[in-house]
Formats: C-alpha cells, structure tokens, sequence
C-alpha cells in the first residue's frame, strides 16, 4: 500500500513539475515522456511498451508514460506523434504496421519515412501457423498439400485489416500459392477463441496470442516464423524447416518526431539500449516467445534500415495482393 | 471435495491482509471511476498498470479485477442520481432508476442496486469455482451463427424497453444499429459514414452517444421552463427497502443472476445483452408493465443483478482459456503477462493460488463492496440537495472531461454535443432513447456475426437452421414477436366485435 | 390546419426516421453491397436504412387521428446554445489551452445556460469545479493533459 501511496504521490509530483518550465536538450529529460502506442491498452504491443517504458523510466530518472491512441489500424497514433512537438516528450511505439500503413491506406496524412527520428527496434515477435485441434492435416508438409488441395475450402482467421495475422496469411498464399477464404475479426482475441472453438480452420498469429495455447494442446501448431526454433516452444520445427519458405516477425520500434534534438535521440537510444539489456524485460519477452534485439539493432541506423526496406516488402506483397484500407 | 481444497487454498490467498487491502483499494477505485462517466474501468486499469509492476502476481490481479467489478458498480450510482450512465450496462439501470431518484426514491434504487449486486456477485463466484471449465467449453460451441441468433432473439425482445409506442422503439433500434456502423467496416476496411474524419474511423464512441442522449439530453429538458417545472427530487422518502420492496426485488435478483451469469460466459458479447435481456423479462413477467419507465424498482433489480453476474462470469473465459470476453478482460491479459503469467488453459494448473486466490477475492470484493456502499447511499442521497443549477454544469463538465480522457479524441466529446441535441429532439417527440443505445450497442456485432456466418457457410443461409442452437435461439425470437403482437390482435378482434355489436 | 388530424410528435419522429434512413441508404449506395457469401460494407446500411424509412412512415402514419393533448414547451434556445457550445468549445482548445482556462471558461458558460443562475454565482461554480476537477482528474487520476496549454506559451 505504502508503495502505491508513494508512486502516486511520485507521479502527481512528476505531473505537477512537467509543466514548471521548458526544458534544454542537455539537461533532458525534465518532464515524464509519453510513449504513444497506436493500439488499445492490454495487446502485445502495448505489453511491450509498457516493459520497456518501466526501465527506461529508471533509466532516464523520469517517468515513461504509456498512452494508448488505438484507430485506424495504428495510423491515428502514429499521426498524432508524426505532427507532436519535436521536444523528445512526444514518442511513437509502432510495430511492423509502420512499414505497410503507406500502402495499406492510400491517403495516409504522413510519411513514415521523413515525418519520423527513429530511435531503435526494440524486438521481433515470431509468429506461429495453427489449426483447430482437428484440423486434417497433422504436419507442416501435410498442411502445404492440403492447402494446395483445398484452398477456398479452407478457413483462414486474421485479426482484421493491416493486422500482422492478416500478413502472415498474405504470405503464406503467396508462397503456396493457392487463395484461402479469409475470415477477418475484430482483434486477435476473437480469432483464436473461434480457433479454439473449431469454428474456423488456420490462422498464423504472434506466439504472445498463440505459445500458452500450444502448450495446452488446444490447437495443433505447424510451424514458427522465426529463423530458430524457440525456447518456450522447443519441439516446434520453423517452417523454413517444414519446407516453407515463410519468415515473417512482428517488429517493434520506436520513434521520435522528425527534427528532433540529436542529443536527445541520443539519449533515448542509450535508455532503449539499457531497457534492452535488462533481465526483467528478457524474461518476460522469453514468455512472449521472443528476444530483445541486440544492440547494434536498437540504433536508430538499424530501425531505419528495416522501415525501408520493410516499406518496399510490404508494397510488393500488398499490391499484389490487392487489399487496401481505405 | 477437491474443489472445497481449492477454495480453501483460494480463499488462504485472498485473506492474506495486504491481499485484502488491494481487492479493497481496486474496489474503491473502481466505484469512484465508476461514478465518473467515461474514466471506465479500461482508463483506470491501463492508468494503474505501471503501478502493478511493484506487486506480487496475485495482488496486481485482485486489484485489477476489483477495478473492474467495483465500476459496474459504481456505474449505476450517476445512472441512478443524475442519469448519466457510464457503460452500456448502466444504461438500462438509469431507465428506471432515475425516475425513483426524481420521486425521492433514490435511497431505495442505489439499496436495490447493492443488494441485486452483491446477491449476484456470491452465486457468480460459486459458479466461477464450482464450473468454470465445462461452461468455458460451453461457450466454445458459440460461432458466428449463434452468436447472431442471439443477438435478434436479443433486439426483438428488447422492444421492451420502450413503454411507448413500439413503432417507435423498433425506429430508435434501427437507428441505433446504423449510428453503430459508423466507422472503418472491419471486412474490407472501407470507412463509412465517416465524412473523411479519421478519428471516425473507430467508430463512434459508446460513453459520448449515451452521456449525449441521456445526461445531456436530460439537462436541456430540465432547463425546458425552470420557472414552472419541478426539476430533481421531490422530498426523500426514507433510505431503506420497506418490506414491499424486499418482496418485489426477490424474484428480479434471482432471475437477473441466472440471465447475467449465463450470457457473461459468452465472450462474444453476450454480456452486453444481459442487463437488456434481464429488463425485458421483468417487464414482460411483470403484473403492471406499465409501471417500468417510470420508477418501477423491478427494472434496477433485475438489470443490476444480471450485469454484476455478467462481469463476473466474464472472467471464465479468461481464466481457464486465456480468451478476452472483452477490452478490459484483454487489458486483464496484459497484466498477467506483465506479471510473467500468460493466461491460458494452463494457469489453473500451474498456478492454482493464483487462480483461486482472484476467484475468492470476487466473493470479499463484493462483500467490501456492500460494506463500502450501503453507507455511502445517505451521502449520495444528500448530493441530490445540491441545486440543479449548480450541479447541470458539473455533470457537462464531468461528460466532456471524462469523454476526452477515454482515447484523448476530441471528436468523442464533439459527439457528446451531437447526441445531446440529436437526444432532446428524439425525447421531445417521443421516441425513448435507450433502444437507439441497445441498437448502437448490437449494431456492429449483428453486422460482424451475420457477415462472418455468411463466409463459412460460404454464402448458404440455411446455416442458422442447421445449427441445432441458433435454430433454438431464433425460434424462440419468433416466439417472442408472436407473443409482443398476439395482445395487440386480439384486442383489435375484441374491437371488431363490439363493432359488429 | 391542414395536419391537425395528426399527431405532430408522431409525424416530426416519423420524418426524421426516414430522413435519417434515407441518409444511411443512400450514402450506403456508395458501398459496395456484395454477394450473400461476401456481403459488402454496403449492404447491412441500406438493409437498415431502408427499414427505418418504412417504420418512419408507419410512425407517422400511426398519428393519424390522434392529436397531441399538451402543448410542448418552447425549447430553452439559450441554455442549447451555451452547453453544446461549451462542449464544442472544450473539444476546440483542450490540447491548445490546457485543462485549468479550458475547465474554467467551460464551466462559466455551462452555469450560465440557467436563468437561474446570475453571473457572480456562475463564477464562484466555475472556480470551485475547476478546482476539483484538476484535483480528480489530472492529479488524481493522472489523466496525460497540460494545465496549460502550449497556445498560452507555456
């Protein structure tokens, strides 16, 4: 109680000093930061953030405040941060829906490449292909024939438009090419409770929906899109093993409004980079099923890197495919 | 005899002293966010997140779900005092409750409610122990199909809600549904009905539609003709049930427990119903329908109850499949993981003082809960002798504060100014607005349930009668409309005769 | 008159349903409806629209022969005006003003939608609920909003 009391205590203080004054970029930060997370509290990417927030706070010996700006499948978010003061108090935790938002909505009011500073990756999230417990067939070369067999006939469940479900499934028809009936649904929750329930056949989603599933049996898993197989889930084969040619993560950044202080990039880069290293925040990645990223990777050259090149992936895939959000 | 172990072990969990103080502490929370429209159990629970890193598992947990439970609570006290409802549940409350409260029966309402509540919370938790997973693999036979036969058999036996003319409230449902198909379609991404807005493309916000077409609403009628116009509460008639009363509310409780625990297991959307399917039935049960809509003490009973065994229950899901019934139950899946647990089939197995330890804590939580409430209806009671001419501006203050905080969107407390004008005109000619919210409400799931049904059955709309459930459900919809338009023509025929006479 | 056969609530509700149906149907036009296996976005919307365009002139229909009894109430055009545009008001400038003059001005003009209420009283509200307000939600509650905003240059 007295722990709460206090950290209440702290934050209303914090609050109250945020607006004492304006702020140098040597002495930053002075005032909490907010980190703007473009989906809705309690999913995978905000559970991220909130691990990360936690010890960059400590770091960086202010406040780190999640806040949660859901709509429009992470653009509003992400708009709201790309026109945000360039004080470093603004940040922006987007995943790989960053890199096909240009596509995805052809009237999209910013820029991810020139409207954004980027900070570094944070971490990729693997995804895992799985059926209904009954689901015909029982591996992954089972599963490839059977889908070339069967396609429309077969059901496959995505979280909704731009969703990486909703990726994962665009990939994975491309590579074997043959066309699935796609069953979209409002989140990922729903999707996997009609997974579960039998009510449709297939979906690939990220292990944080899918590892405690697995593990209980309740649905039959192919394969994971990750290069290694995973700890958590050791006798699952990745499906370049299973002999597809299907590597997807759902990659995490972050991001600062374009113009922004180099010195304070910096300092965010140093935080992330330290949040990163931390053992709390390895080990509950570990529960997720997926690791931090070195740090080499969490720079703002290598988050840059992958926005690029993830940008022209994605334009390919999504065009071809012919699926659009607006 | 295993399962009196686990609630011993649940129960060793849920006493421990500083367990105690947190399920209080999320109780307490919960009930004063629950008074405040907009900041909702969702706000406070992703506000209080970080806070939780500090506790153990358990602890975190109780609170949290404490949070959530104690809102819905809390959430019929402004329904009841100033008709300002909350959430969705807490809509129906106000139907009724607030016209108790303008005849100074607000005492009685906010008793009703905490008894109904704490009632429902005790058998809900004893089905949570006793019957979580069979009812969790219940639900499970719930698909597109069902859960659209549901929700007609749900709208058509809703025409209840209205005590006017059911033209009517048939027209507000529909266009309930239309205002809830505003927004980006989630099966092509198409934005409709967006006027190019993007902070529309989430759809409409539910707090602004019903704070708009209740609270302010109500706010622009009461300044109709101040002068002349008895506005707020007539003296206060006592605080206490009398001994009519306990008899009245015994057979809502019992029959709203029942309808709540089973719809809340539904996760999808089947709590939503059940404070609407439970205010039907008592109108529909009643010996003087005519009473409810104007202060009938039934209509918070029944609603009150089925909504608190709904939020509980709703935890099955989550606790023994790791499925989210809905956003604050996915909230609740953040914090386990946060905590290092990822709620799934397993947590029951591998941690069971987790498990039982958050199902005892409902059963204290709602005991505090009474504890907590049954004092605070004299200082409620009290806040209604403030003037209304000082209180209107708080409630408008308290709508536009408590709006803006849910999403940060100022377009949701635009919308508050929409649904107030669009509300008043409604009211003053007549039309009720709580159908147009049950209508807002299952508008988007009717769409989402009937859209997804029609791909698996591959376009084949026999699939609903196939479906040994959804055939049930729809036929007892059928049944339902027979039942609303049998009165009506039989006594046409009574007119025929004494015409013919 | 030529409607006081009718019942005017009946015949106003019943022309805003189907105004309001008409609206849906028509915008949902620009949707596309679909096939029964994939239905469209469009077709929910001018289902719904049409339906209440029907039930809107069943509602008005239904007024036939039964004019109203009472007499509404003139609309109280003044508190209108003042609290929806309080309202506006508080979505326009809460991220450039910051809370407390938003809070402030807000409830000012919100008392001020009563007749009852003369302007010294409205001020000493506004001042109280400001207060209170800051102190539930943005210390209390520690709702992410500056006090001030940055269009005061602070």
């Amino acid at each position: 109680m007295k722990k709460t009391a206090i950290t209440l205590a702290a934050g209303a203080l914090l609050a109250s000093m945020a607006f004492a004054g304006s702020a140098f970029a040597q002495d930053y930060p002075t005032k909490p930061i907010t980190v703007v997370v473009p989906f809705s509290a309690g999913g995978p990417t905000d559970t991220v953030a909130r691990l990360v927030a936690e010890v960059m706070s400590q770091d960086l010996g202010q406040q780190v405040v999640v806040q949660n700006v859901g709509g429009a499948g992470g653009t509003l978010g992400a708009g709201q941060v790309a026109v945000a003061q360039n004080d470093g108090y603004t940040l922006l935790l987007h995943h790989i829906g960053m890199s096909t938002a240009p596509t995805l909505y052809r009237s999209l009011p910013y820029d991810p490449t020139t409207d954004f500073a980027p900070i570094g990756l944070i971490t990729s999230v693997p995804m895992t292909l799985v059926a209904r417990k009954d689901f015909e067939p029982n591996t992954m070369a089972e599963l490839l024939d059977y889908v070339k067999a069967n396609g429309e006939d077969i059901t496959y469940a995505h979280a909704g438009i731009g969703s990486a479900s909703q990726l994962c499934g665009m990939l994975f028809m491309n590579a074997v090419d043959a066309q699935m009936t796609t069953v979209p649904y409002q989140g990922s929750g729903p999707a996997m409770t009609d997974i579960i329930g039998g009510q449709v056949d297939l979906i690939c989603d990220q292990t944080t929906n899918t590892t405690s599933q697995i593990q209980a049996g309740e649905v039959k898993a192919y394969g994971v899109t990750s290069p290694e197989r995973l700890g958590n889930l050791p006798d699952l084969a990745t499906t370049a093993e299973g002999g597809l040619e299907l590597e997807i993560g759902v990659w995490h950044g972050l991001y600062a409004p374009a113009g922004t202080d180099a010195a304070i990039i910096e300092r965010l880069e140093a935080a992330l980079q330290v949040a990163l290293a931390n053992e709390t925040v390895i080990s509950r990645f570990a529960e997720l099923g997926t690791v931090p990223v070195t740090a080499e990777e969490a720079t703002p050259a290598a988050l840059t890197e992958t926005l690029t090149s993830q940008i022209e992936l994605w334009k390919g895939v999504i065009e071809a495919a012919g699926v659009y959000a607006d | 005899m295993d399962i009196i172990a686990s609630l011993g072990l649940g129960f060793s969990v849920a006493l421990d002293p500083i367990n105690i103080l947190y399920c209080f502490i999320g109780v307490l929370l919960g009930t004063l966010v629950g008074c405040l429209p907009g900041i909702g159990p969702t706000a406070t629970i992703a506000m209080l997140l970080p806070i939780t890193f500090s506790l153990s598992p358990a602890g975190a947990l109780i609170m949290l779900a404490g949070i959530y439970y104690g809102a819905q609570y809390g959430g019929s006290t402004t329904a009841i005092l100033i008709n300002l409802p909350g959430e969705s549940s807490s809509a129906v409350t106000a139907i009724d409750g607030y016209q108790m409260a303008k005849q100074g029966r607000a005492g009685q309402a906010l008793a009703t409610a905490a008894l109904g509540s704490f009632f429902a919370g005790t058998v809900a938790t004893l089905l949570l122990a006793f019957f979580a997973p069979p009812l969790a693999r219940a639900a499970l036979n719930f698909g597109a199909p069902e859960y659209f036969a549901l929700i007609v058999l749900g709208l058509l036996v809703s025409i209840a809600l209205a005590h006017g003319s059911i033209l009517k409230a048939l027209g507000m449902i529909v266009l309930g549904l239309l205002l809830g198909m505003v927004g980006q379609d989630i099966y092509t991404g198409q934005p409709r009905f967006t006027f190019g807005i993007r902070e529309l493309y989430s759809g409409l916000n539910f707090v602004s539609v019903a704070v708009g077409v209740f609270g302010v609403a109500e706010i622009l009628r009461n300044l109709e003709d101040e002068k002349s116009r008895d506005v707020m509460v007539k003296s206060v008639k006592g605080l206490w049930l009398s001994m009519t009363d306990f008899k009245r509310i015994i057979a809502p409780v019992l029959r709203g427990t029942v309808l709540g625990s089973l719809l809340g297991v539904l996760p999808g959307g089947g709590h939503i119903l059940s404070s609407f399917a439970s205010y039907s039935a008592e109108k529909r049960l009643s010996k003087t329908p005519e009473e409810f809509g104007r202060g009938a003490i039934e209509g918070v009973a029944g609603p009150e109850s089925a909504n608190n065994a709904a939020a509980q229950t709703s935890f099955i899901p989550l606790l023994t499949l790791g499925i989210p019934a809905h956003p604050v139950m996915a909230l609740m899946v953040g914090a386990f993981i946060l905590q290092g647990i990822t709620p799934g089939p397993n947590v029951i197995n591998d941690q069971p003082a987790l498990f039982w330890g958050i199902i005892a804590s409902m059963w204290i939580g709602n005991v505090l809960l009474v504890l907590l409430n049954l004092p605070l209806i004299g200082l409620w009671v009290k806040m209604l002798s403030i003037p209304y001419r000082a209180l209107f501006p708080a409630i408008v203050l308290f709508a536009c504060i408590g709006c803006f905080s849910i999403n940060q969107n100022i377009y949701d407390v635009y919308a508050i100014g929409f649904f107030g004008v669009v509300g008043y005109v409604l009211i003053r000619f007549g039309c009720e607005p709580a159908p147009l919210l049950l209508g807002f409400v299952l508008g988007p799931l009717l769409e989402e349930h009937l859209r997804r049904a029609m791909i698996i059955s591959r376009g084949d709309p026999m699939v609903f009668l196939e479906r040994p459930i959804s055939a049930t459900l729809l036929g007892l919809a059928l049944l339902a409309v027979i039942i609303a338009v049998l009165p009506g023509i039989r006594q046409k025929r009574k007119e025929v005769f004494v015409e013919e006479d | 008159m030529a409607v006081s056969n009718f019942s005017t609530k009946d015949l106003v509700s019943g022309a805003m349903f189907v105004a309001a149906g008409a609206y849906f149907a028509l915008e949902a036009l620009n949707y596309e409806v679909g096939t029964a296996f994939r239905m469209g976005p469009g077709f929910m919307p001018l289902l719904l629209g049409c339906v209440l365009a029907a039930l809107g002139l069943g509602v008005a229909a239904n007024g036939w022969k039964k004019p109203d009894t009472e007499r509404p109430l003139s609309p109280p055009w003044r508190a209108m005006v003042l609290i929806i545009g309080v309202i506006i008001f508080f979505g326009a400038t809460i991220r450039g003003l910051g809370f407390v003059p938003v809070v402030l001005v807000s409830s000012f003009a919100a008392a001020m939608a009563s007749r009852l209420n003369s302007p010294v009283f409205a001020l000493l509200l506004a001042v109280t609920l400001t207060v209170l307000c800051t102190a539930i939600f943005v210390v209390g509650l520690g709702m992410t909003v500056p006090w001030f905003g940055p269009w005061l240059g602070m």
